[in-house]
Formats: structure tokens, C-alpha cells, sequence
């Protein structure tokens, strides 16, 4: 064993980092392990902000911000889970601000707030538009000052499980070679989505959904795989973002003909309607012949140069950069662009998952307090109070816990495995198969879903799977192969196509990112108010069903 | 679609050279993509660091052409078409293996500095003004050009006390923050090093972000040090002090 530990956190993004610090203040022994240096996370690249019901710009409340999240969630969210989200939201808000990051300021010189999608209040904290920056570069800080160690560029492979609990992680050490076993009384996943299996996503390239596919292998439930967020504003050239923060300030989305075509989808909300609503719109435009080379247009140039550099300093160089196009004078073409998983390990409130000991937390898991469809600016808050949750959690329970093992036998077995991999010499190179899962994914499991074309997926991703069994690495090296990371990133992917797939298909409805104009183009309370489950049974996703969890909101037709 | 040439840097601490990969360049392709098809098509065993490509982890620096340039911000198009890109990993901090070199030493500088404490009794009102004070400095995303240009770390091989600009832009950020109650101008004057930067103003000039490192920190922080360490009327008592000790011995 390289290390032991009362807590150990995969993934050192806001939830992974919020959860170290939760659970070293409680008194744990806790480490952080990483494929990536913590800064370098994803959870850096979120622009907009992040969502509490502060009450500094409007009369506002946890439970108008639950309301909203119930809605926009398509009904499909978990209300015990949002209710905790929103009532403990300002709290960590303000807590961040006492660790120094500064938000955008009010004139009065409290945190400013600004308005987001199908959000009836504007109730966005922010940071100009490097929201995700500021809290990584915070709460590494607080990583610093408690000396939290962190084992990084470790890629994590294999759950450890003994005597029915997980105890710890077998993982890849990216830069010394080797597998390393580490073992902890709790394991906390915080690795993030599955984006990347999609071409054209927002999602950076070590968003692979490892810790996904780790707990679907050791028998822990994933649930409501089928909802994966497009984003309505992505470049086209690297699926880059372009924040959701645009439209807070007031941008307009325009067809080839120069209309503002959200008139006639979201004749209220406009362009600020929920991302599932916009994203549509977009790709019915676009389909109907409106668009230009598959894109739409969006338009800030009335906002004028002032405000645009003050507030969207950021989305004007990224523009500027990688579409050529300054948004001060030209509107920028944007598209759909897979973005988010609002499904994940399905969790409690605590996040605990159904195997003792593991616990997940963030985009990795599934509580759930997206549902349907993710409002922009609470996956951060998410990851805050749900990381602080999962870390409290488990840091009590191996508190109170003391034995930690792994056997010896499975760490010999992972070894032989990836041996195998690394001898094979005859076969398919990984980046064929990985080119055409985001090909197929994105034609065929993308905006909207048709029932044959998801059969033909389900079809396609297990002919890729059987491909990989026989995929080849080259790099036979221990030193930085991202080869070899690349390969282990691919067999999580299929796997997650999969599961995905299968609660698409089973889903026989249209609800938030899943839509199924061509055969149930209707929500379905009746059938459907409840999540999907899927199991690996045999090297097959087993779909089963759990009800929503209902406090106080009735479903209700879900217009904007 | 047009044929680049790249030529690569090979190898590892023992030694290496460049190796030219002819790639198929698509619109709007930037230099991370190239190197990522040549990884794919060509060179399956070449190591590099990447991870968001939207110019916002700091992961893929290199020396491009000769200059330290974020990888997924570079687009093939700013160069001559006709130009050969030549990549190579950052030459001021120790190599791993071909791109991707160790950067730890500046995690480890990053810990020397005492993190934001809020002053005593702060009210936790700020102007926005205050706030536009401090955004340049904290849109830094750790991509270390600026330390790799940096001659004094460069030619010394990082052994000068000196933080390095980065960490000049890190001190200002929390130098800044209104409500931040802890002072670390002697960090700075001392094992910081500050006085070692002779504001040739390199590093502002690699910066992905924009920021004026210079200009806008590294001097600022000059004379804040100056401000506090050499009050005239504290040196000339010293001064003073000096000469009548020296008059009694």
C-alpha cells in the first residue's frame, strides 16, 4: 500500500476540494488524489456563477430558488435534496467569501446578483465571468493552509472492496509509472462527467466520467443516465463556452434572417428560458434550415463595448481567440453542445452511495438535484454544499471506523489486467473507437432522440466495446502515457454510453434533455415521475426505477 | 484542408532532439490539435499535459517557435503557412519526458505564502471599485509561462531567491483584496526576492491572460516595500543611531 488514509477524495475540483477541507475539520486524516494538478480541474472553466438565494438584487428566499430548481428540473429533481441545496446555499456563499473570494459587488457593496436561465429571481453570485477560477484558486488555497496532502497526477482505475465496503482505490501514478494501491475507511468520488464521449462538447479532455464507470463496476447504482445537458451556447470549432451569462446580460439569440426566433418557443423568458427549452430551439432552427452552417447567432453588440468588457471580458477573448469574431462588433455563431450529466452515482443526501463506505459528490454524482435539466449556476453550488455534505459524512464515519485493508490478491489482479493491456501488440488503436463513440453519440443520443436510432446506438456502442477488447497501446512506457490513461478513459466511456443508452431507451417519454419528439413527444407523470437505475448485470446495463422523492410541489406544466 | 509541418521535441532528461510530423490542418485548428493528431496518427507514445483546451487550466505551455505560448491558444493560422511550428516543452523547469516538464517547484513556492485572513472586525462591504482593483491579478491561471521567461529563474536554473512573476501577481492579488489583514512585504523583500526582478517586462509579454504583470503588480509591490521598509525620516535615525554607535566604540 503507498498510502492510508481515513478519507481519501478522487478528484480535486470544487466538490473534491470543498469535501477535503469539510473532512480534514472534522479532524480526518484525509489526501486528495488527482489525475490532474487541483487547479487544473474542470470545475475551473464555469464562467456564470453560482446560485444562492442571497436576497441582495430582489426580495428572494431558499424556497423560491427551490421552486425554480423543482421546475426547471422538469419535476424530475429530488425536493428533499434541492430543499437542503437552497436552505444551506447562502451559508456556503458567504463562507466562501470569508476564505477571499470576492464576488461582483452590488453599489452597496454586498454580493451582486444577476439573472439566469428559468431562475425567477435574479439570485447568481458571480465573479465577472471566471466564477469556477476564483472559487478553485479559494478553496486550493484552504487546501494549502491545512497541508491537505494530495496525490497528484494519479489516475484512479479500481474501487477497492473488502468485507462489503470500499476501502480504498487502486490508481495509475501518471508521472513515477506503477500502480499504486492507497486505502481509506472512505472513499469520496468527485471526478466529474462523462462530457468528452460527445463530439463537440464543452468539457474539457479529462472529462471522462472515471469515477462514474469505477462505481458501475463494483455494483453501485448510476441513476437517470439518460439526461445530458446540451448547453445552448457553444463554439463551434472546439465546443467551447460561451456563458449562459450572455444572456443574464441581456444578449439576443438570432436566426439566419436576423429574428429573434425564442419568440417563438419561450415568448416569456426569451432567450433566458431553461438550457433543455433553448437548446431545442436552436436545433429546430438550425434543422429547419435557419441557421448558419449549423450554427445560430448570438448577439451582445446592443450591450455596448463598455459593458462587455466589464462583465464578459473573458467571453470576448474566447471568441475572439477561437471563432475569430469580436462580439463588440459581430455576433458571435454558436450551437448545442453537450455539457452537462445531470445523472451520476446515485446518492443520499449525505453522499453516500449504496456500497459502505464510498460516497460521491458533484457532476459524478446523482442526488438529485438536477433532475431533467440542470439550471446554470447550480452546479457550483452544488458542488459546494454537496461536496461539504459528502466530506462531513465520511469523514464521521471513519471517525468511528477503524480498520482499513487491501487485499493483496486485488492489487496482483489489476496488475495482471493492465499487463494485459500493455503486452497486447495486435489490434485497434483507442482513438478509432473514441472518434466514433462522440461521433455516434452526438448524432444519435444528441438535443433530440429517436427510438431507432437509439436501438442503432445501443448497437453501436457494443460493437465498439467488443473493439475493446482488443484495443492496442502503444506507449509501452511508464513515464506520462497518455496512451495507456487514454485507453482506461475509453473503457469507462463505452461503458457509460451504454447505461445511458439503455435509460434512454427505457424512458419512454419526453422530460427535460431527454426528448422524444418522434413517438412521446409529452411528459409522462403518470409513468414516469421516477429515476433510472441501471446496474451492470453480466456485462449489461439492467434498468430499474425508483420514484421521485415529492415534499411540495405538485408537477405542473412547465411553460416559460 | 493543408499540409503543416511541426517538428516536435523528443526525449527525456538523458537527452532528445526534434522530430518533424506532417499533418493534415484543419480551419480554426490550433497548435494543441496538431500535436494531439500527431499523438494520435503518428506518435502514440508522445507525452503531453492538456486538459481544457479553452485557454483556462494552464496545462499545455510550451515554447512555441521560440516562445512561451498556452498550446490550445495558439492557432496554426498566426503562423506562415509555409512555416515549420517548432514545439518544445518549457526550458525552464526540468523535463519529464518530451512536452510536459515539472512545474512542482512553483507548487511548493505557491505554499511559502500566507494565504488570505480577513482583517479584524471587516465588514464584508466592497466597493466594486476595489474589486475591479484586484481582477487582472486574478485571472492568473497558473500556466507558468511568465516564470519560464523569467531570466532570472531561467538562467539561474530557478536556484535565485525569487518567487518569480507569478507569484509577484499571486502577493498583489492578496495585497489587494480589501479585507485582507495580513502584510507580506517582508515575504517579498526577503526569501520573495522582489528586488531580483529588474522589470524587463518579458513576462508580460507571454502572458495568455493579458496581464500586465509588470506594470501592474510587480512595481506596485516595489513600492509599497519601498514605502514601508525606507521611511526617510526611520533611515535617517538609523542612519544617525549608526554613526553614534560607531562613535562610542
Amino acid at each position: 500500500m503507498e498510502g492510508k488514509h481515513d478519507v481519501l477524495v478522487v478528484g480535486g475540483g470544487l466538490t473534491g476540494m470543498r469535501a477535503a477541507v469539510e473532512a480534514y475539520d472534522l479532524g480526518a486524516d484525509v489526501a486528495i488524489l488527482s489525475k490532474l494538478h487541483p487547479t487544473r480541474s474542470h470545475s475551473g472553466a464555469a464562467e456564470g456563477g453560482i446560485n444562492a438565494a442571497l436576497g441582495n438584487a430582489s426580495e428572494d428566499s431558499p424556497e423560491e430558488h427551490a421552486y425554480d430548481t423543482v421546475k426547471g428540473s422538469d419535476y424530475l429533481g429530488d425536493q428533499d435534496a434541492i430543499e437542503v441545496l437552497c436552505e444551506e446555499a447562502p451559508a456556503d456563499v458567504y463562507q466562501l467569501e470569508r476564505w477571499g473570494a470576492v464576488f461582483s459587488r452590488t453599489p452597496d457593496g454586498r454580493i451582486a446578483q444577476r439573472p439566469f436561465g428559468a431562475a425567477g429571481e435574479p439570485r447568481t453570485a458571480y465573479a465577472a465571468d471566471i466564477t469556477g477560477h476564483v472559487l478553485v484558486q479559494v478553496l486550493y488555497e484552504q487546501v494549502m493552509r491545512r497541508d491537505i496532502p494530495t496525490y497528484e497526477e494519479y489516475f484512479a482505475w479500481k474501487l477497492v472492496v473488502d468485507d462489503e465496503r470500499c476501502q480504498g482505490v487502486i490508481a495509475w501514478d501518471l508521472l513515477g509509472g506503477g500502480l499504486k494501491a492507497i486505502g481509506a475507511k472512505t472513499v469520496i468520488l468527485a471526478t466529474g462527467g462523462p462530457g468528452r464521449m460527445y463530439a463537440g462538447s464543452t468539457n474539457a479532455y479529462a472529462c471522462t466520467g472515471d469515477g462514474m464507470a469505477m462505481a458501475l463496476r463494483v455494483g453501485v447504482p448510476l441513476e437517470d443516465m439518460e439526461m445530458m445537458q446540451f448547453h445552448p451556447t457553444t463554439l463551434a470549432s472546439n465546443g467551447v463556452l460561451i456563458t449562459e451569462g450572455c444572456r443574464g446580460e441581456g444578449a439576443y439569440l438570432l436566426n439566419k434572417d436576423a429574428e429573434r426566433f425564442m419568440v417563438h418557443y419561450a415568448p416569456n423568458a426569451m432567450e433566458l428560458a431553461s438550457r433543455d427549452v433553448v437548446s431545442r430551439a436552436e436545433q429546430t432552427e438550425i434543422d429547419a434550415g435557419r441557421g448558419i452552417e449549423g450554427n445560430v447567432l448570438l448577439d451582445l453588440r446592443h450591450l455596448g463595448a463598455e459593458r462587455i468588457l466589464e462583465a464578459l471580458h473573458g467571453t470576448r477573448e474566447l471568441a475572439m481567440t477561437f471563432a475569430h469574431v469580436d462580439p463588440i462588433y459581430e455576433p458571435i455563431p454558436v450551437r448545442p453542445g453537450a455539457h452537462y450529466h445531470m445523472g451520476g452515482i446515485d446518492t443520499d443526501v449525505w453522499g453516500r452511495t449504496a456500497l459502505e463506505g464510498l460516497y460521491a459528490g458533484g457532476e459524478a454524482a446523482c442526488v438529485s438535484v438536477h433532475g431533467a435539466n440542470r439550471l446554470g449556476g447550480n452546479a457550483l453550488m452544488e458542488t459546494i454544499t454537496y461536496g461539504k455534505r459528502a466530506g462531513h459524512h465520511a469523514a464521521e464515519w471513519a471517525l468511528s471506523h477503524t480498520t482499513v485493508a487491501v487485499p493483496p490478491s486485488l492489487e496482483r489482479e489489476s496488475e495482471r489486467e493492465l499487463q494485459m493491456l500493455i503486452d497486447r501488440t495486435d489490434g485497434e488503436r483507442p482513438w478509432k473507437i473514441r472518434e466514433e463513440l462522440a461521433t455516434t453519440m452526438h448524432d444519435n443520443f444528441g438535443v433530440f432522440r429517436r427510438e431507432d436510432q437509439m436501438l442503432a446506438q445501443g448497437d453501436i456502442v457494443q460493437g465498439l466495446r467488443e473493439r475493446y477488447e482488443r484495443v492496442v497501446v502503444d506507449d509501452k512506457g511508464d513515464v506520462f502515457n497518455n496512451d495507456l490513461t487514454q485507453a482506461l478513459e475509453l473503457g469507462f466511456m463505452l461503458e457509460l454510453a451504454q447505461c445511458m443508452v439503455a435509460s434512454g431507451l427505457a424512458r419512454k417519454e419526453s422530460r427535460g434533455a431527454h426528448a422524444r419528439p418522434h413517438d412521446f413527444p409529452n411528459r409522462d407523470d403518470v409513468n414516469y415521475l421516477k429515476h433510472t437505475l441501471v446496474t451492470w448485470d453480466d456485462g449489461e446495463p439492467r434498468v430499474d426505477w425508483r420514484p421521485v422523492t415529492i415534499t411540495k410541489w405538485q408537477p405542473q406544466e412547465r411553460t416559460y | 484542408m493543408t499540409a503543416r509541418r511541426l517538428e516536435i521535441w523528443r526525449g527525456d532528461a538523458s537527452g532528445g532532439d526534434f522530430v518533424e510530423y506532417e499533418i493534415a490542418a484543419e480551419e480554426g485548428m490550433v497548435v494543441l490539435d496538431a500535436v494531439r493528431e500527431v499523438q494520435r496518427t503518428q506518435a502514440n507514445d508522445l507525452a503531453v499535459r492538456w486538459n481544457c483546451k479553452a485557454a483556462k487550466c494552464g496545462c499545455c505551455s510550451a515554447e512555441v517557435n521560440g516562445r512561451p505560448r498556452l498550446m490550445c491558444k495558439s492557432r496554426l493560422d498566426d503562423f506562415p503557412a509555409t512555416e515549420t511550428i517548432r514545439v518544445e516543452p518549457m526550458r525552464a523547469f526540468p523535463l519529464v519526458r518530451d512536452l510536459v516538464t515539472d512545474v512542482s517547484w512553483n507548487y511548493e513556492v505557491e505554499k511559502r505564502i500566507p494565504p488570505f485572513a480577513a482583517r479584524e472586525g471587516a465588514d464584508w462591504l466592497i466597493g466594486q471599485a476595489d474589486v475591479d482593483r484586484m481582477s487582472e491579478f486574478r485571472k492568473c491561471i497558473e500556466c507558468f509561462l511568465c516564470q519560464d521567461v523569467c531570466h532570472v529563474l531561467r538562467e539561474h536554473d530557478l536556484k535565485l531567491p525569487y518567487f518569480g512573476p507569478r507569484f509577484m501577481v499571486r502577493v498583489a492579488a492578496l495585497e489587494m483584496h480589501p479585507l485582507d489583514g495580513v502584510d507580506r512585504t517582508d515575504l517579498l523583500h526577503g526569501e520573495g526576492g522582489i528586488a531580483l526582478c529588474n522589470i524587463t517586462k518579458c513576462c508580460s509579454d507571454v502572458c495568455p491572460e493579458g496581464i500586465r504583470i509588470t506594470d501592474n503588480a510587480i512595481i506596485p509591490l516595489k513600492e509599497r516595500i519601498v514605502d514601508r521598509r525606507y521611511d526617510p525620516l526611520v533611515g535617517l535615525v538609523r542612519r544617525l543611531a549608526r554613526a553614534m554607535r560607531r562613535g562610542h566604540s
